[in-house]
């Protein structure tokens, strides 16, 4: 920031995003254009499933200003990809899967002239009859999604089983059963999915996407166009937002084949809202059946849950997905026997993918509501009920793997149970206004942070000192809004005590900087900050090193850096940064440094593959949530007039980052819980725009309080886990159990709509 | 046909299609990539200018409507003195996250404090109110509005 | 490409419509605009009123106000006139889209428009509006509710142009009461609205009810049944909840994809329930 402090760790650090973003000059992939601009658009199948049987696109080669149209004869490589199954074709071939699926690409002038190309395409579709619900889809003799996967339309099935499932029932006091449902959820980040691609005059295609994964992206690209990875290139500027939704494929592949007919001009894809929620991903839509049960004391003792989630027609992430889900679905707590089963499972409608919480956002949902129904059953008060069975460090957590990272879970409750939000709760509740009913609820969350086991959670950092005398840091991880960017300044300025204005950022470009992974898994600062440490500290060695055999001092111990130049504190004597970095070899002055983050070594389920798809996690974030409703006898609608999260995700680095990402987490949950509804009949979706599926605007969510819990994360950069997702679970169900509270029912299918409360609330 | 108005402080004449979209005008002629577009159809507030000092949809505007009027961009808010205070205020506050609604969301909150220069927060959640953000959870953007009444008071 | 008009004078609109009969008319484009981008609307011109100054503004003519057809709803909501007799009309714009949809929008458009949901019309029929219509050579004054014929359906002819609406002052009405059920706070569209106009006694009862619904009909809803339910009671839940029963058989709601026919129908009912706030 312009003040020209020298970034600390703890300390608010105003994000240098900010100052581009604020004044319009932030260019995103949407903002690319350029001389000679071809515009490239997709014409989309609009029925669910169906075998293709004739593509005519000769009119369409016609209409004026068309420059290519391109069907699945015209991709050179191969016609599938996917995060995990190569499943998804770039252009059908054979079947239509989903209503969104893409049929045929064109080049074209202009908008104008793209749009009556589009238009004039002819394909002949022979309907097929689809499956919209996993369970159906599972049932002998269900339309088949993918003819040749032997597992019909189970894409899998994940299953982790400990203690003794069967006998512990009956030593219970209480069991609880029940069924939750809760419903697609659209990403809805501003900037939908973008990209800019064009054949430089060496042969390469660079393509610039609004994208949470370039090097991943490039590998697909590459098998797409069927040549090698290094003839590609992907740059992913500031993405305006993603949440998960740009994990993975969406203009990538389509924009390489356009560029390979654009005759070296550059070539735009822009997909607009409407072919935003069409064809790209959502938050997979869950059925899951819980049964819990416990000792009088309310000790849990067992718990049984079978989870279905529908992933659409395409894998995409929506194995790994249901596999987090699964490891989560015990919640942040001790329970000695569980048997936890999921099945992922494909069918004819929108693709199921990732979405901030991957998975847990849905079962806490279910799992903590059964707790409040438990609570209720025994009589207890719901946070002492979480607290009695809250998870600590060295505990086993429902699929039996030991603790060993740092578990806050018991300091967040504990703080809950002391705050004026929960002491004074029954005074705010009696104070409803007239026609109004008060009630308050609570959720415990939890977050896994990482890869998991099997897929190398790894990322490579590199900082060099460029001959201007420049701290120049290389992001690896894509900055889609949560500002690890100006996080990654932040760890470098404080390690090499630079300010901002002496440090330049290199966002990720798979020509410049080094594979990390992801931006997801709430990882992205825990495992590239880890990596962006060992590189600042090397480099930070090798200039107090090399600052000493220049001035002949007797070791690194005479000098400190600071900022643009190192001084050597024994005789004042200085070297400017600069000067510096012309004594130093090319290679010197880079450093680099790999971190790969620690797993588990427990291998709760039998198959390889769930292992494969992530599970178990070692590290974890928990919270304790509260929300305070207000609902609308008349209407049922529910007002949030609070809301309370108090979290442990280790150190803060910056606490206006921190914030931004659970003020941000909870707003996107209570879309979540209460007006979210993506409705999708027969594989069509109906609200297929931002006036049918509503988001919360600015009136529609109260003023949050976020209180940290700050435990030492001993793996963490700075002691820090991962906080880009843990807040999202805890909206759904606290806000549930809220309403639960006030009304004296409960809905078991989301979102919580005015007309669902009030049907409940006055239902005999 | 040609148009003729004042952008960001200076005239300017064009030869435009008449039913060009005034978004598309800005971004795709003009270069003017700030005003950004997310639904297309009113819903969204990311295309948001002001015109004639009010906010105004751009995706929602033709280019003829332009004749005449005074437009300004977000790359034209900033002053001979550097950034605008409710610009300089999102950033203290931490008011911006992934960025594709901020400039829209500050052109709001400059067309709210011209009419309420001391709003409260629920009126500034009011005002904003056609500004979709799906980061921030808006809190830091209404504490941002709120900062950018302090410092032009004081 | 097509070709937009700018008229600046009404004289040059019936001109422009005599050479365009198919040109699409918009005012804030709100509408128009919308419907153009979703292939709704396939004019080959357009033709924008926010240049006839004669379209614009409140006139207070004495027992009567008027209201240029092109009025954009911020003018309105900061119309000392309208502030002052109107209301229902106020809280209703406060509710109505967004800010900048506010800024563009006008009330002409919002009545042409004639959707159920159009949240300046139940406050429009129950202030009894009348509306102006001019063509080339002539102009006729009509009540709104014959001027709306159903969902976007209206009276207009060829030629002819909404240029204003009549509000006539009433000092009756002391109770001015709106509320629309949306799917949330903002950016909403009415699932349900109603808007009321009582007077009622400082015994508290009513004495004169006007009360109209939106988003429960192919049109805005009236019901002289519930008014006579209300008119000459004092307010309680039992009128109010004898009155919320009967609103609910007048009102012939639609499933769509923000509520169910039964939802609608059991809140425009209900919504009755909210005047006990009135009782004295």
């Amino acid at each position: 920031m312009s003040d020209g402090r020298i970034p600390q760790i703890g300390v608010v650090f105003p994000r240098t995003d900010a100052l581009t973003k604020v004044s319009g000059e932030e260019k995103f992939a949407a903002d690319y254009y350029g001389r000679d601009l071809v515009w490239a658009g997709v014409k989309r199948a609009g029925i669910p499933h169906a075998r293709l049987t004739s593509l005519d696109v000769d009119q369409a080669r016609l209409v004026p200003g068309v420059i290519a149209v391109l069907t699945h004869r015209d991709i050179p490589g191969e016609n599938r990809q996917g995060v995990v199954r190569k499943d998804q074709p770039v252009l059908v071939d054979d079947k239509v899967r989903h209503a969104g699926d893409a049929l045929a690409l064109v080049l074209a002038e202009s908008k104008p002239a793209l749009a009556a190309a589009l238009n004039s395409i002819r394909c002949e579709l022979e309907p097929l009859p689809g499956v919209f619900d996993p369970e159906q889809a599972l049932a002998e003799g269900a339309p088949l999604v993918h003819e040749d996967n032997p597992g019909g339309n189970l894409l899998l099935k994940a299953e982790v089983k400990t203690g003794e499932t069967e006998s512990a029932w009956e030593e219970c006091a209480a069991v609880i059963e029940a069924c939750f449902e809760t419903p697609h959820q659209e990403h809805c980040f501003l900037e939908t999915e973008s990209g800019w691609a064009k054949v430089e005059s060496d042969g390469k295609i660079v393509i610039v996407a609004s994208t949470q994964t370039p090097f991943r992206d490039r590998t697909e690209v590459a098998q797409v166009l069927g040549r090698d990875h290094t003839g590609i290139r992907v740059i992913a500027p500031y993405a305006g937002g993603a949440f998960g939704g740009k994990d993975g494929i969406s203009v990538q592949s389509l924009l390489a084949l356009a560029a390979l007919h654009s005759q070296s001009r550059p070539v735009k894809m822009w997909w607009d809202r409407e072919e935003s929620f069409s064809a790209g991903t959502k938050r997979h839509p869950a059925r899951m059946y819980y049964r819990l049960g416990a000792k009088a004391d309310g000790t849990l003792h067992a718990v049984e849950v079978r989870l279905y989630l529908d992933t659409g027609p395409y894998d995409h992430l929506g194995g790994a997905v249901m596999t987090q889900a699964v490891e989560h679905s015990g919640g942040p707590y001790r329970i000695p026997h569980a048997w936890l089963r999921g099945w992922s499972v494909y069918t004819n409608n929108p693709i199921g993918g990732a979405f901030r919480g991957f998975g847990v956002a849905q079962v806490t949902a279910a799992m903590e509501q059964m707790m409040d129904l438990l609570a209720v059953k025994l009589d207890l008060d719901p946070i002492q009920l979480r607290l009695k069975n809250a998870i600590r460090r060295g505990d086993k957590n429902c699929v039996g793997v030991t603790l060993t990272g740092s578990a806050g879970l018991s300091e967040c409750l504990e703080k809950m149970a002391e705050h004026p939000g929960w002491q004074e709760r029954q005074t705010w509740i009696r104070a409803a206004g007239p026609l109004k009913r008060r009630g308050v609820g609570l959720a415990a969350v939890m977050q896994a942070v990482g890869y998991g086991p099997f897929v190398p959670d790894v990322a490579n950092a590199k900082v060099e000192l460029t001959l201007e005398g420049k701290i120049r840091v290389y992001s690896g991880v894509v900055d889609m809004g949560q500002g690890n960017a100006a996080t990654n300044l932040q760890i470098a300025g404080s390690i090499l005590s630079q300010t901002p204005a002496q440090m330049e950022l290199i966002l990720p470009d798979t020509d410049r900087t080094l594979p990390s992974g992801s931006a997801s898994a709430s990882r992205c600062t825990y495992t590239f900050g880890n990596a962006l440490i060992g590189a600042a500290q090397a480099l930070k060695d090798r200039i107090l090193q090399r600052s000493a055999d220049l001035l002949m001092a007797a070791g690194p111990d005479e000098l400190v850096l600071v900022s643009g130049l190192v001084r050597r504190v024994t005789t004042g004597q200085e070297i400017p940064l600069a000067v510096l970095a012309k004594w130093l070899t090319d290679a010197e002055r880079i450093a680099v440094y790999r971190f790969r983050a620690p797993v588990a070594q427990e291998r709760p389920a039998k198959d390889d593959q769930v292992r494969l798809h992530g599970l178990p996690h070692c590290i974890f974030s928990y919270g304790a949530h509260l929300a305070m409703v207000e609902v609308d006898e008349l209407t049922g609608a529910v007002e949030v007039k609070g809301y309370l999260a108090i979290t442990d995700s280790g150190r803060v680095l910056n606490p206006q980052t921190y914030e931004q990402q659970i003020h941000g987490g909870i707003v996107q949950g209570l879309g979540y819980a209460l007006s979210e509804d993506f409705r999708v009949t027969d594989g069509l979706i109906q609200t297929s725009d931002l006036a049918t599926y509503i988001i919360p605007t600015a009136m529609d969510v109260p003023d949050m309080l976020s209180i940290p819990v700050e435990i030492n994360e001993p793996t963490g950069p700075f002691g820090l886990k991962g906080v880009g997702e843990v807040a999202m679970n805890g909206p759904l169900p606290a806000v549930a159990n809220a309403v639960a509270a006030a009304c004296g029912k409960r809905c078991y299918s989301f979102p919580l709509t005015s007309e669902r409360v009030l049907q409940v609330m006055t239902a005999s | 046909m040609k148009i003729n108005f004042v952008l960001n402080g200076r005239e300017i004449e064009l030869t435009v299609p008449s039913d060009i979209r005034v978004v598309d005008l800005l971004r795709e002629e003009l270069d003017l990539t700030g005003t950004k577009e997310s639904c297309g159809s009113g819903e969204c507030g990311a295309c948001t200018i002001l015109v004639d000092g009010q906010s105004r949809l751009s995706c929602l505007m033709l280019a003829a409507q332009l004749q005449g009027r005074e437009v300004t961009t977000i790359e034209g808010l900033a002053g001979d003195k550097g950034r605008h205070p409710v610009q300089e205020a999102f950033v203290s506050a931490g008011a911006v996250q992934c960025g594709f609604c901020t400039p829209g969301m500050v052109l709001a909150a400059v067309d709210l404090l011209e009419r309420r220069p001391d709003p409260s927060r629920s009126e500034i959640r009011e005002g904003l109110s056609g500004n979709l953000c799906r980061c921030t959870g808006y809190q830091k953007i209404v504490d941002a509005v709120e900062m950018a009444v302090h410092r032009e008071e004081g | 490409m097509r070709e937009v008009f700018l008229p600046r004078t009404l004289d040059e609109l019936w001109d422009l419509l005599l050479r365009r009969p198919e040109a699409a008319i918009y005012a804030g484009g709100t509408d128009v605009l919308v419907k153009l981008r979703a292939g709704l609307i396939s004019a080959s011109g357009l033709i924008c009123l926010e240049r006839i100054e004669e379209l614009r503004g409140v006139r207070d003519q004495g027992d009567e106000v008027y209201i240029g057809a092109a009025t954009t709803h911020r003018a309105l909501l900061a119309d000392p006139v309208i502030q002052e007799y109107f209301p229902v009309l106020i809280q209703a714009l406060s509710v109505l889209g967004s800010p900048p949809v506010r800024n563009m929008g006008t009330i002409g458009g919002n009545v042409v428009t004639a959707s159920p949901a159009g949240d300046t019309l139940p406050p429009l029929y129950v202030l009894d509006a009348e509306v102006e219509v001019r063509w080339g050579d002539g102009a006729k004054r009509l009540p709104l509710s014959q001027f709306i014929l159903g969902p976007g359906k209206t009276s207009l002819g060829p030629g002819q142009l909404l240029t204003g609406v009549r509000l006539k002052k009433s000092a009756d009405y002391n109770v001015h009461h709106f509320e629309k059920v949306g799917q949330r706070k903002a950016l909403a569209i009415a699932v349900v609205s109603l808007a009321a106009v009582l007077k009622v006694s400082d015994s508290g009862r009513i004495e004169k009810a006007r009360l109209a619904w939106g988003s429960v009909g192919p049109t805005v809803i009236r019901s002289v049944e519930v008014e006579n339910a209300l008119e000459g009671r004092i307010i309680s839940r039992n009128t109010l909840g004898r009155a919320a029963a009967l609103a609910q058989t007048a009102v012939s709601p639609i499933d769509d994809i923000r509520a169910s026919a039964a939802y609608r129908c059991t809140v425009a009912g209900n919504l009755l329930l909210r005047l006990i706030n009135y009782a004295r």
